[in-house]
């Protein structure tokens, strides 16, 4: 149970004719315009775009924290626009892992009690070899009695990572990760992910503005105006850059 | 600035409805109180101005004693003295009565009323100046086999006019034919009496006296003013050598006078109540400051703000207060008319049990509205102060910082201030129980109160965090949660907390308090009780209840079944500078009934005439031994010098003072010749079962009276106090209500503070019911926090108190611990069912909203 995830290249993820639109009539804004996406098993995939292209709002969707308008959302074959919100909510503890920009942790938990919440939720032990390399690769190790009050930004998403990938999920969405974090924070944490994704095969999908960032994923996908319009295979952040300003974008 | 109250209003409409529900139901008691004793002080009024409507003088003895309730008694005059005032020129006419108790039995042989309201006769009086009953059906009695009942008595008893009715009497039980029923003015009973109207001759016999009365009416000539005739009526006295021992006032002074004594009594209960509306109030008060302090930690930055852009201190000052009087002026309207509503509700229920107050609405008078309208709003912003203080001290830069940071607590200063306040209150407490007065235990005891909410929150997060290790245990990391949270702002928990200490430390309290009572009163009948039977009155004999015939005793006495018996009367009499309760027995008999614990001299040295026994405890503050002369006053005989015949220590049951019932008949007028209870003991050999065979047919015919044997007596005395206790919980239930108002308060801020939190754990895998279960569970530790401290005090006072009581009769504390735990299990219980309101709000949060709330 210790080994990694298998590296077969089949799909974690997906979405098929996703549409989610906000408003009606003269106000109506798409924010996903009937989009299909997929994301392969053991790869970190980085979602780009402009603000309001709908790059949150597809990985909020692909999450299970926001339902679509039209289409489906399939996290490995589950449907998950047809689950009832105990059933999305069970996968979202037992399948996928999150990282958000801010506000990662519960104040009242200590590191380790933050890192192990969703099996604790689960009523299950965690897997302590598992959690041990975990919390040895994120270097959370003398930290783990601590409260996020007394942890610095970058600390607590190192937690935050680490409560992601101990659970073993299918996946991992992180929404803008190291958006709050200076860039040697920043560079630790990506390159945690990196690591999980090449060591253990986790699948990873980012939302980020920050073609730094991006730069650490195997694949980039670009959206604007809720439309799928570009990709780009083993980024680099100046390639990043140069469809970026293509795109009209930051 | 006003608008940004009203915007700090509107914004947090719940928030402030459940403040307002606190200021709404402690107002409303108040109002309510005020407006009902208002509304019976008006019957009470209308009433004495009609019994006296055609008096216009009164002449009565003027040796009285003065009761503790208003509750006065007079000697009676001779028949004689109506002569003599009739020799009074401006005098038409002078009529004597006297009330003597009686009571009639209803057609299934139960007997009616005596459990409040007063039942009593009167002659019936022919002046149709003098007698304000008037016949509705049959006639007025006209031979002294008749009576006439009032209808609210006639009603009661489902009686028709031209039948028997038996009525009980200082005689043996008697039937009379029913020859009409009246009714009073425009009422059909008098606020609930139950009043037997004899032949003037008639009415003497039943009283057992022999041409006396306790007043006599007069009616002056026509022209004749009131005081004309009153003055008139002294000179005769006086020309007649009488007018020391008689008092003459006028009819208006008499109505006065009654009124008074009314007054008096209303006060005592509209006291007790208001004393329960504050106790509400002042748990609302916690409440208050909570919402306010919450809302205002909650909107440090918007504070900040204001200051940043120019608002002095003192405006967001102001804003606060402002929000305070907005919100303490309608929730004071608003309980004002609740309170108006609770009176009409409680006058029906008032009438529904024979309380009879006539007329419809009730009396609400300006100062009634006044006075919930400013203790309401000044209740409220009294709260409401401190928290805004603390918005005015916000700096400026604050605005620009991201969380609101709690002030960290002065640990030292908080300690001292809440420890000096502490220590006040025991000590005024412990000056208040004994010797200084019921009202230093008050304030004693709300000292006590602060002070340890002062001092709570230095330990609410230890004691939250104990109270919680269950559920970590149990409940696994939700648990925790619940646990964290409850002690992550010990400020809050320790606030919310304390208006539940208060309801749990009153409650608590006087179930240590009744259950002491009950234990010492059992040990006292099992062990200095050597009785087979007793007779006590039904119902334990209320106020207005009477007494049995003395008749009874006598015929028990001389069963042959018994080896001893005895009445015990009961009277009051001046001893010192307060009216006490005397009780009589036969000192032949009451040595083999009742175990004194003499601690000098005999039990038959009571025998001798005017002699008294004294409990140690009044013979050690009096300095009394064996053979001093104890001054008394009695009412009817005047002042008696009573020799000490013995000092007993057992006072539990017996009460401080014990004359012989030769004493009693000769100090009181033969009205009050009535028993309170009949002690008896079996001869050896005869069982219980063939003594009750025997003393039972006897007291049948008796309906006021019921035989027990002393397991039966036992339970019944508890079941007095029980009945007290039940009483006291109820007014305490609105304190509780708004104890538990305030835990929904916090839930409901705290969620609301928590609400990226709650979407944390939800988008990481917690599901609805996790969510609901932890704040249930932060409920509840809370609820069983302010609990815990409420039951600690509640053992505390109740030690205090019993402990005070101690030579009164208080001899064992009872800590009650059943009924403690009970108390911290429904409370826990109560809560987690009262929390699933902000539990299900919390659990509704929308995940992704929650997230993305900024």
């Amino acid at each position: 149970m210790t080994t990694t995830i298998p590296p077969t290249k089949t799909v974690a993820a997906r979405a098929v004719a996703a549409s989610k639109i906000y408003g009606t009539g003269d106000t109506v804004v798409r924010a996903l315009d009937s989009i299909s996406v997929e994301f392969p098993r053991a790869e970190y995939t980085a979602i780009m775009g402009p603000s309001g292209s709908g790059k949150s709002t597809l990985l909020h969707c692909l999450a299970g924290l926001d339902s679509l308008t039209d289409g489906h959302v399939y996290l490995g074959d589950i449907d998950l626009s047809t689950l009832s919100d105990k059933e999305v909510t069970k996968v979202r503890r037992d399948r996928i892992g999150f990282v958000f920009q801010t506000f990662n942790l519960i104040p009242t938990l200590t590191a380790l009690e933050n890192i192990t919440l969703p099996s604790a939720l689960a009523g299950k032990k965690p897997d302590q070899e598992w959690l041990d390399r975990i919390v040895d690769t994120v270097r959370l190790r003398d930290r783990l009695a601590h409260r996020p009050s007394e942890l610095s930004g970058g600390q607590q998403q190192r937690v935050a990572v680490a409560r992601a990938l101990v659970t073993k999920p299918e996946i991992v969405f992180a929404d803008e990760p190291t958006g709050n974090l200076d860039s040697r924070a920043s560079a630790e944490i990506l390159g945690f992910m990196q690591k999980a994704v090449q060591e253990f095969g986790q699948t990873i999908v980012m939302v980020t503005h920050d073609p730094i960032s991006a730069s650490y994923s195997n694949r980039v996908v670009f959206l604007a105006d809720g439309h799928i319009v570009d990709e780009l295979q083993a980024p680099t952040a100046d390639a990043v850059l140069g469809k970026m300003r293509n795109l009209g974008g930051e | 600035m006003w608008k940004v109250t009203r915007k700090g209003l509107a914004g947090h409409k719940l928030r402030f409805l459940l403040t307002a529900l606190a200021v709404v139901l402690g107002v409303s008691f108040i109002a309510g109180t005020l407006v009902l004793t208002a509304t019976i002080q008006k019957t009470f009024d209308d009433l004495f101005a009609d019994i006296n409507r055609g008096t216009d003088a009164a002449v009565r003895s003027s040796n009285v004693i003065t009761g503790n309730f208003g509750n006065d008694t007079r000697a009676n005059v001779p028949g004689s003295l109506v002569a003599v005032v009739l020799k009074t020129p401006s005098v038409e006419a002078a009529v004597g009565n006297i009330q003597p108790y009686v009571q009639a039995i209803d057609n299934n042989g139960k007997s009616i009323g005596g459990n409040g309201p007063p039942t009593f006769g009167l002659g019936w009086d022919p002046n149709p100046k003098l007698n304000q009953f008037h016949i509705v059906a049959g006639h007025a009695p006209d031979a002294d086999n008749q009576i006439v009942v009032d209808k609210g008595t006639a009603d009661k008893g489902h009686f028709r006019v031209g039948q028997q009715v038996t009525i009980l009497t200082t005689k043996a039980p008697q039937k009379y034919q029913l020859a009409g029923i009246a009714r009073f003015g425009t009422v059909d009973s008098l606020a609930g009496a139950s009043i037997i109207l004899f032949t003037p001759a008639q009415v003497q016999v039943v009283a057992n006296v022999h041409d006396e009365f306790s007043q006599i009416s007069v009616v002056a000539r026509a022209g004749v003013s009131q005081t004309q005739v009153t003055e008139d009526i002294q000179r005769t006295l006086l020309t007649n050598g009488a007018a020391n021992q008689y008092q003459v006032i006028t009819g208006k002074a008499l109505t006065k006078e009654n009124q008074d004594s009314v007054h008096k009594a209303l006060g005592f209960i509209s006291t007790a109540l208001l004393v329960f509306a504050f106790v509400a109030l002042i748990v609302g008060m916690f409440i208050i400051y909570n919402t306010f302090s919450i809302v205002v930690a909650q909107r440090m930055r918007e504070m900040a703000l204001l200051r940043a852009i120019g608002a002095s201190k003192r405006q967001v000052l102001a804003s606060v207060i402002g929000e305070s009087v907005v919100v303490g002026v309608l929730a004071s309207a608003v309980g004002v008319i609740a309170g108006v509503g609770l009176s009409i509700g409680l006058k029906a229920v008032m009438n529904a049990v024979g309380f009879q107050i006539p007329g419809r609405g009730v009396v609400l008078r300006p100062s009634a509205i006044v006075i919930g309208l400013l203790v309401g709003t000044i209740v409220t912003i009294v709260s409401a102060v401190v928290p805004a203080r603390q918005a005015a001290r916000v700096p400026p830069i604050a605005a620009m910082r991201a969380v609101a940071l709690e002030r960290p607590i002065n640990r030292v200063r908080r300690l001292g201030i809440g420890g000096l306040i502490l220590v006040l209150g025991v000590v005024s407490l412990f000056f208040g129980l004994f010797g200084s007065g019921i009202s230093l235990v008050g304030i004693g005891a709300l000292l006590v109160l602060v002070g340890v909410f002062v001092v709570s929150p230095l330990f609410a997060r230890q004691l939250a965090r104990i109270i919680g290790r269950p559920l970590t245990r149990l409940r696994g990391v939700v648990g925790n949660l619940s646990r964290e949270n409850a002690a992550r702002n010990p400020r809050r928990t320790a606030t919310t907390g304390a208006a539940v200490m208060i309801a749990v430390s009153l409650v608590g309290f006087i179930t240590i308090f009744a259950a002491s009572a009950n234990a010492s009163i059992g040990s006292a009948i099992d062990q200095q009780l050597k009785t087979d039977y007793i007779v006590t009155l039904k119902g334990g004999g209320g106020p207005g209840g009477g007494g049995i015939s003395p008749v009874l005793a006598d015929k028990i006495k001389a069963l042959p079944q018994i080896a001893a018996s005895t009445p015990i009367r009961l009277g009051a009499a001046r001893i010192g500078t307060s009216t006490t309760f005397l009780a009589a027995a036969d000192p032949s008999a009451v040595g083999q009934l009742y175990d004194f614990g003499v601690t000098q001299g005999s039990v038959s040295a009571l025998s001798a005439a005017n002699s008294v026994a004294v409990s140690t405890r009044k013979a050690d503050s009096k300095h009394l031994k064996v053979g001093d002369a104890l001054p008394a006053r009695f009412v009817q005989t005047g002042s008696v010098p009573l020799r000490v015949a013995f000092i007993y220590k057992n006072n539990t049951l017996a009460g401080d003072y014990i004359i012989s019932l030769a004493t009693f008949e000769k100090n009181f007028a033969a009205q009050y010749q009535l028993d309170a209870q009949i002690f008896a003991k079996l001869k050896p050999g005869i069982s219980v079962a063939k003594g009750r065979d025997a003393i039972a047919p006897l007291v049948a015919p008796y309906a006021n009276a019921e035989l027990k044997d002393n397991a039966q007596y036992k339970a019944d005395q508890k079941k007095q106090v029980n009945q007290v206790l039940v009483l006291v919980y109820v007014l305490l239930f609105l304190a509780v209500i708004i104890a538990f108002i305030g835990i929904v308060n916090t839930m409901t801020l705290s969620i609301y503070e928590r609400t990226k939190e709650i979407g944390l754990l939800r988008a990481v895998g917690g599901s609805r019911r996790q969510v609901r279960s932890m704040v249930r569970w932060e409920a509840v530790i809370i609820a069983l926090f302010g609990t815990l401290l409420g039951v600690a005090i509640a053992l505390f006072f109740g030690w205090a108190v019993v402990d005070s009581l101690h030579d009164q009769g208080f001899t064992k504390f009872e800590p009650a611990v059943k009924s403690l735990v009970f108390i911290v299990v429904i409370t826990g219980l109560a809560t987690l069912l009262w929390a699933s309101l902000p539990a299900r709000r919390a659990a509704r949060l929308d995940v992704l909203r929650a997230i993305e709330q900024d």
